[in-house]
């Protein structure tokens, strides 16, 4: 079954190995360093999507709620950040949690005033957080200005890993120390949701409500509070991801639209049953789009990464890994 | 689930969104809409409506409210006689400025409605306005076909010559034609030509190519990123792959922060790879923080650091009305001196007993001059651009820039670049009778001065 997923995405990319050819002669000294160099560095894209795909992974992934707003919740994430260091000079790493109760208060409160009322309506949630996200771009414009803002990255994280030299010295491979630290922080996220979803009572509360509500209703569940902390939840870690990119991106009302479409295609791709299914979303975009675009270019590799992930889900709507279900 | 979808969506519900959308669409549209007076102030008798379309909201909105921003700065200085226009009375010959502001929230489509119904139902005189090509394009066929004037505040590509749009921002002259030399002489031959995915970045770098390659130098690489991309890892390690001299950026917008950024967090100083770029100005070295940008440059007319009397002045009145905190840039000066051209050409024209009107502005307007905060420019009568100063910058460790090279006057402007149609030039007949003003020369030009 795997296979044949993979052969499907690899079928639409076989005519980038033929481009792949040509442009090696083309560029001339495009050599196996440098790719391997971007193929390395590919891991920083990859940390970004998981970064700010996990968020989703839960409330699209777990809960079904199809969120629009999740990019916006990834903005105030990052102006949480900007805040704090602007009035009280925090560090960036301080500001993380902060980022998360905010966000997470915020999407509590979405879910107790919007999302509840929609649940089992996908189409009405659509409209609903697709407006959330227009008004929390507006409310934000409101009270920040337009204007681009400044979060000041810390400095302890500059610099990058050397790996490898050439004959005269030069460094091949450079990975920044600030990518791998957006690496570590989203793998210890992934593994504390896939902690307390499968290794607590909460999480087993979580799985029983979104397998079977009135069951679970039945057996004493409060369904209410269970929907209300997972969303709280998934929004917090959007707006973690919001503090922690918001370094090395730009800070503006509008920003969360660029990870949403991102977001959404490492959800779909990965799976949307296991969690698990978005590591293996992001790393395959990831890479794809960062070997892609280093032999062809940039807007080329969005194009045709975006067209083999239509082409998955036509073939294989649960995404890659998914447990098998009686329907 | 489609069945699901359709049983949910029975008539009536299907009633319901429908007026749902309908009535967002009105609050929108009204939201858009234009707001005649715009301020609380007595406008006293018989005012000039004049039209100002800025996007306030989406994409461009970031750049833009600091356009229209600039621009009310000039209103007002205009409607009370303070600033540059102390000594000449509130208001233009007695009557004051009333502005009838539209927001097409970066919407291409909006642009063109919104600015036939300035001209249609608003009745302006006169449109201050638009930022990206793709929206001066836009309006472009409104302003010729009703035969209106719109003055457009951006440095931009060139190549083009209208009887109905007067050009204040740089022409590829005034900005490309001395920055790329000044790359060849102190960086080296070698380029990295950058840009975002849209008309502006590829007809730029498609002239500085041609204006290196002039100059002896070779492109080795050539790269667009998505309006809007923040993520430039892989276009970073391309740059390390090729080894340039200079990087040439023209990205706009967010993508702006976000590849200086990731540029210096990759290990790459300034002085290993310095950057030129246009469309970085002191509003986007302030986002990103100046510790990114220290030893980079920007090609511009103008640049805060400027020092005359009326850019002092000019900083000194933005801060006072807007806060502190802001910066000026030159897309926001040129909006500004533009409404000062705007306001001495109808001053000329109802002094001299005329009435307001397209082809009454549009010949006083021609060979206005105007002490800029930039220094002396002027409207050229031929191409309706505008001479401007020709200036390089190196940004400094407090996000202001060092003035490394400038012209001694404003520079001529030449409508077509030189380097892709060599000896064209736009020159208006006078009176205007709306021909086509392209004229070959078939020579090569030589850099006039004011």
């Amino acid at each position: 079954m795997l296979d044949a997923a993979l052969s499907s995405i690899a079928f639409p990319l076989l005519p980038i190995f033929f481009l792949a050819q040509e442009g090696t002669e083309a560029i001339g000294g495009f050599s196996m360093a440098s790719l391997l160099n971007q193929t390395l560095n590919g891991i920083g894209i990859v940390g970004i999507l998981l970064l700010t795909g996990l968020g989703l992974a839960i409330t699209f992934g777990v809960m079904r709620i199809i969120n629009l707003a999740h990019g916006e919740f990834i903005m105030l994430g990052a102006y949480v950040t900007f805040v704090m260091q602007d009035w009280f000079g925090m560090d960036l790493l301080l500001t993380i949690p902060f980022a998360f109760i905010v966000t997470a208060i915020i999407g509590g409160i979405v879910e107790l005033t919007i999302i509840r009322r929609l649940y089992g309506r996908p189409l009405e949630t659509l409209l609903a957080t697709w407006g959330l996200s227009i008004v929390l771009q507006g409310v934000v414009k409101l009270i920040f200005t337009a204007q681009l803002k400044y979060v000041k990255s810390p400095a302890y994280l500059s610099g990058n890993v050397l790996l490898m030299s050439d004959a005269s010295g030069s460094p091949l491979i450079a990975i920044s120390y600030y990518r791998l630290f957006i690496v570590a922080i989203a793998l210890a996220l992934l593994a504390l949701t896939i902690y307390l979803f499968y290794s607590t009572a909460w999480g087993r509360e979580i799985r029983a409500v979104t397998q079977n509500r009135d069951m679970a209703k039945c057996l004493g569940v409060n369904t209410k509070l269970v929907d209300m902390g997972t969303f709280a939840y998934g929004c917090g870690l959007a707006g973690v991801a919001g503090a922690v990119i918001s370094a090395l991106k730009t800070v503006a009302p509008p920003m969360g639209q660029d990870y949403l479409v991102d977001a959404w295609m490492v959800v779909v791709t990965g799976g949307v049953d296991k969690l698990i299914g978005i590591l293996a979303g992001s790393l395959l975009i990831g890479e794809a789009n960062a070997i892609i675009a280093f032999i062809l270019n940039d807007p080329t590799a969005r194009v045709i990464v975006l067209a083999a992930v239509i082409v998955l889900i036509r073939y294989k709507p649960e995404g890659l890994f998914t447990v098998q279900k009686r329907s | 689930m489609s069945n699901e979808f359709a049983a949910q969506l029975s008539r009536r519900r299907f009633i319901q969104y429908g007026s749902l959308a309908l009535g967002a669409g009105v609050v929108a549209a009204c939201s858009g809409g234009s707001s005649p007076g715009g301020g609380s102030a007595d406008l006293g008798e018989n005012p000039i409506k004049v039209g100002v379309m800025y996007s306030t909201t989406g994409t461009i909105a970031i750049v833009e409210k600091s356009l229209q921003d600039a621009t009310f700065l000039a209103i007002e200085q205009i409607n009370t006689g303070t600033g540059p226009w102390e000594g000449r009375g509130e208001g233009i010959a007695g009557r004051k400025i009333q502005k009838v502001v539209v927001n097409p929230d970066s919407n291409w489509d909006l642009y063109n409605q919104m600015s036939k119904r300035l001209i249609d139902e608003d009745q302006v005189v006169c449109v201050l306005g638009c930022y990206t090509s793709a929206s001066r394009k836009s309006v472009l066929p409104v302003f010729e076909e009703k035969d209106s004037l719109l003055y457009y505040p951006v440095y931009y590509e060139g190549n083009e010559c209208s009887s109905n749009v007067f050009y204040t921002g740089a022409a590829p002259n005034q900005q490309i034609t001395d920055s790329i030399p000044y790359c060849y002489d102190n960086f080296g031959p070698k380029g990295f030509f950058i840009g975002s995915d849209y008309i502006y970045p590829k007809e730029s770098n498609r002239i500085a190519k041609a204006e290196l390659e002039k100059a002896g130098g070779t492109v080795v690489g050539d790269e667009y990123a998505a309006l809007g991309t923040t993520e430039f890892i892989t276009i970073i390690n391309k740059i390390k792959a090729a080894k340039p001299d200079f990087v040439l950026s023209n990205l706009v917008g967010d993508s702006i922060p976000a590849f200086y950024r990731q540029f210096k967090d990759a290990g790459i100083t300034s002085k290993d790879i310095p950057i030129m770029a246009y469309p970085t100005t002191e509003e986007e070295i302030q986002a990103m923080g100046p510790e990114y940008s220290t030893g980079h440059y920007t090609s511009f007319n103008y640049f805060q650091t400027v020092d005359t009397p009326e850019n002092k002045l000019f900083v000194e009145q933005f801060k006072e009305m807007f806060g502190g905190n802001r910066v000026t840039n030159g897309v926001m000066e040129a909006a500004y001196l533009q409404t000062f051209f705007m306001a001495q050409a109808m001053e000329q024209v109802l002094k001299e007993g005329g009435e307001l009107n397209t082809a009454t502005i549009r010949e006083a307007t021609r060979g206005q001059e105007f002490n800029a905060p930039q220094g002396k420019v002027k409207i050229d009568p031929e191409n309706y651009h505008t001479y401007l100063h020709s200036r390089i910058g190196r940004w400094k460790e407090d996000g202001q820039a060092d003035i490394v090279f400038s012209t001694d006057s404003a520079v001529k402007p030449i409508a077509w670049s030189q380097a892709l149609y060599k000896g064209r030039v736009c020159v208006h007949p006078s009176p205007d009778d709306r021909s086509d003003p392209t004229k070959e020369t078939g020579k090569d030009l030589t850099p006039v001065f004011l």
